[in-house]
């Protein structure tokens, strides 16, 4: 079982709210008023149905989109552009098509302005940790979907961000894929201890992937926050884990927030402004 | 080097046969490139040819092997021509003008046109001034515009060159700004996430994915200046292989006319070729311009 994270917060969100104007000029409210905090070193999945504001979340907290209201602070400092402190894990595939497969590992280091012989180590390293030290010349057209986020996810860890924003990066891929996938990042994130474990926010609409993977989940519906779940399930979890009374407690109540069983889901949809 | 003399053995009995699994690599290579379909396209294009010369007098159609030999003839000293008082009066002399006036138009155009372009793609101001100035000058058919660059220039190099180049700088300009507004943006938006500045994201992300499309660009426009130089030096110039083909028009020298285009014609397709081959090097890393795909 791994050690539990050191709890001083590391993601602040205040009261933030997003609007979009549409192409009709209609003004849409995607994130409303959503406030909580995440301690430093743990793993929080947000989890919801499509549409319900997850991605524009992550985006505001990456500094991809500024809040319309509200603030952001991460690590003490407000959020207003993106940092190399907050790595994100995109749903398409963004490694680099033009660079080889070191080279985009490599690729945050180089613009901090480490040496190429330091960068390239620990990029090595890094390559070998996600299991594709063995492609590091290929180029990514010669990869799978699978081997293409290891490389992704290898880039934002060797670039040494301290918080990670994961915006359903295994959404696309197979079960068996996915669980590998499962592994390497679970095994990338307690590569540290204590202060040094990084912060991750993983975006999923999967309920099964959250339970898996995170310490709490945090539920958005209709662009509000209407859940906050802890799971207490020791680690590593494994398929029997998902059959344990807690987990099919919690996992009911998820369903439940996705109107797929029990409680009915909040019906408020998107609240539209004219 | 001392050694077991049985490894040595086995190593000199190796060697001649790595040779020969390279030298065969290389064959396959070249081979690779060579598309037999187009030799067989080459040889069936000569033969109707051939065949209609039976039919076409030669004062209008003349064979095959009457141009070869003439363009043989012709190629470093073309005593046709000199009549003419044309400079460099050869094929070869004339030919090269043509080429360096391409050559010159479609770099310097080409430059022009993929930077304009990259840049009004990703600032919207820069966009709104030039779109309409570029669509305007893209949409008159250039060689309307070719007497105006003969008073301007005159029957130079420059009033040619001029003309491809305009031609050349719409076109890339079309191609850069489509490439870069096709990017994906989740290529910048996970280099700034990286921490990569704007300088860096345009050096790194910018122009390496627009590349492939511009390059293409490139070989397109390429492909049409052979043709707008040939005319632009047909309508007034003093030197070049339009000029040479105009002279032999005048003189209704046919044969004269088909040895200078199959020349013009020969040049752009291994301009191209060669252009291919190093544009294949520059973007290695995308399918699309390598040549028999990945």
């Amino acid at each position: 079982m791994l050690p539990e994270p050191v709890a001083s917060p590391m993601i602040v969100l205040t009261g933030v709210s997003r609007i979009f104007r549409r192409a009709d000029g209609q003004l849409v409210r995607a994130v409303t008023d959503i406030t909580f905090e995440i301690p430093q070193g743990q793993f929080v999945c947000l989890v919801g149905p499509s549409g319900c504001g997850k991605s524009t979340l992550l985006q505001m907290i990456a500094g991809l989109l500024l809040p319309s209201n509200g603030s952001i602070r991460v690590a003490d400092s407000f959020v207003t552009e993106p940092s190399p402190e907050r790595g994100v894990v995109f749903q398409k595939d963004s490694v680099f098509p033009w660079m080889r497969v070191v080279d985009n590992v490599e690729y945050g280091l180089k613009c901090r302005g480490m040496a190429k012989g330091e960068r390239r180590t620990i990029a090595r390293d890094y390559l070998t940790l996600v299991g594709l030290s063995h492609v590091e010349d290929a180029w990514p057209r010669e990869l799978s979907s699978g081997m293409l986020k290891r490389v992704a996810v290898a880039a934002v860890f060797a670039n040494g961000a301290s918080v990670l924003l994961l915006d359903e990066p295994f959404g696309s891929l197979d079960y068996v894929t996915k669980r590998q996938l499962h592994d390497v990042l679970l095994r990338l994130w307690a590569q540290s201890d204590g202060e040094n474990r990084r912060t991750v926010l993983f975006v999923t609409h999967d309920v099964d992937e959250a339970l898996t993977l995170a310490d709490r989940i945090l539920v958005l519906h209709s662009g509000r926050l209407v859940d906050d779940l802890g799971i207490g399930v020791p680690r590593p979890r494994t398929a029997d884990s998902l059959l344990m009374e807690e987990m099919m407690q919690r996992k009911h109540e998820l369903l439940a927030h996705l109107g797929l069983e029990g409680a009915p889901a909040p019906a408020a949809r998107r609240e539209e402004m004219t | 080097m001392k050694g077991n003399p049985i490894q040595l053995a086995e190593l000199a009995a190796a060697e001649p046969a790595a040779t020969t699994s390279i030298r065969g690599a290389n064959r396959r290579k070249i081979s690779s490139r060579i598309d037999p379909f187009g030799i067989i396209g080459m040889f069936l294009l000569v033969g109707i040819w051939q065949l209609l010369t039976i039919f076409v007098p030669s004062s209008l159609l003349p064979a095959p092997h009457a141009v070869a030999w003439r363009i043989a003839n012709d190629f470093f000293s073309a005593r046709e021509l000199t009549y003419f008082g044309l400079p460099d009066a050869s094929l070869l002399g004339s030919m090269l003008y043509t080429a360096e006036n391409v050559v010159i138009a479609v770099t310097i155009g080409s430059v022009l046109g993929a930077v304009t372009g990259l840049v009004t793609a990703r600032f919207r101001l820069a966009r709104s001034i030039i779109d309409p100035v570029v669509l305007t000058a893209g949409t008159v058919p250039i060689l309307v515009a070719a007497p105006f660059f003969l008073i301007w220039f005159g029957v130079g190099r420059s009033s040619a060159t001029t003309l491809v180049l305009i031609y050349v700088c719409v076109t890339l300009y079309l191609f850069a700004q489509k490439a870069a507004d096709n990017l994906d943006p989740v290529y910048e938006e996970f280099a700034r996430t990286l921490g990569a500045t704007p300088r860096r994201i345009v050096r790194d992300v910018l122009i390496p994915g627009t590349v492939p499309q511009i390059l293409g660009g490139v070989r397109i426009a390429l492909a049409g200046a052979w043709g707008l130089e040939a005319i632009a030096e047909l309508l007034g110039s003093q030197k070049g292989i339009g000029k040479v083909v105009e002279l032999f028009a005048g003189a209704v020298d046919v044969e004269g006319i088909f040895a200078a285009l199959l020349v013009l014609g020969v040049v752009a397709v291994l301009f191209d070729a060669i252009t291919a081959s190093c544009f294949a090097k520059i973007a290695a890393w995308n399918v699309v311009v390598r040549p028999g795909g990945r």
